[in-house]
């Protein structure tokens, strides 16, 4: 520790950026998908019941 | 243009809105700003941890206001928004636990670490769990309903403790920044996630929504003829 703060840089460390990002982009498309396919689903019930 | 696309933009511009800017926000903080001074490239996890939160407590801000007009209306709309509205927040809390977990294993050397703000968001996450699956174990829509809205309004408490527990107790998580404490570098790619988080937010609130009042109509025009399948047998 120095006077001004913590002193020197964290290196590396691409691969937990990646994982973030990547994490993320999965579960919002996973969400989505899941949603979409409730929505589908839904919409196929209602045709069986005869409703427009 | 054909009728069948334009018809798909036209449905779902929240979503095609929110693609657009979170790639083009993910692009700008990976690869054009810059590293941070003392954590490296890790700190790049912001640009999609920061926006996840604020869209997370948005969502819950969401589902609570919904709960107040669920209660005080009684009106469907309400009760169908803040189903929406907590099922997008529990889904954001988690993918925020996941990158927080991540950027804390590689700046503090923990996986996790019972922290306040760290704690306050898991209690946060499984409050608004336990708000779902209360609903799914109530029987009767108005029941379920102010069941529902109940639960939410005193799942919220946790929220303003998860924004200002910060400030109020020695956290190891930093306090918020502000334009003025970052790097102006730093302030695009994270408005550009930001703001397309919130439209991925919105179009899965409003799409959620309208699936549970399908939903609910089907059950209410399905449960006479459900009820009369029954009685046949006895007349």
């Amino acid at each position: 520790m120095v006077e001004n703060g913590p002193a020197g840089v964290i290196v590396g460390g691409w691969n937990f950026v990646v994982a973030a990002y990547s994490i993320t982009a999965a579960g919002l498309i996973l969400y989505t998908w899941s949603l979409l396919r409730r929505i589908r689903s839904q919409r196929r019930l209602e045709r069986k019941e005869g409703k427009p | 243009m054909n009728p069948r696309l334009s018809r798909a933009i036209a449905d779902h511009w929240m979503g095609w809105l929110a693609i657009v800017l979170l790639v083009i926000g993910s692009w700008i903080g990976l690869f054009v700003a810059p590293a941070e001074r003392h954590m490296g490239d890790v700190q790049r996890i912001m640009y999609v941890h920061v926006p996840t939160a604020w869209i997370a407590l948005l969502c819950f801000t969401c589902a609570f206001v919904a709960a107040i007009g669920s209660l005080w209306t009684g009106r469907e709309r309400w009760d169908a928004t803040l189903v929406a509205a907590a099922e997008a927040g529990v889904v954001l809390n988690t993918l925020l636990l996941i990158q927080g977990s991540l950027w804390g294993r590689a700046t503090w050397g923990v996986w996790w670490d019972w922290d306040v703000r760290l704690t306050t968001s898991l209690i946060l996450l499984l409050l608004f769990v336990g708000v779902l699956s209360l609903r799914s174990f109530a029987a009767g829509s108005e029941r379920k309903a102010n069941l529902t809205a109940v639960a939410a309004i005193v799942a919220y408490v946790d929220v303003p403790l998860v924004y200002f527990c910060v400030r109020w107790w020695r956290s190891l998580h930093q306090i918020q920044s502000s334009p003025a404490t970052v790097d102006p570098a730093m302030i695009l790619p994270l408005r550009l996630n930001a703001f397309g988080m919130l439209f991925a937010a919105a179009w899965f609130i409003v799409r959620r929504a309208r699936l549970e009042l399908a939903r609910r109509r089907s059950s209410e025009t399905a449960l006479p003829e459900r009820v009369r399948m029954i009685e046949v047998p006895r007349g």
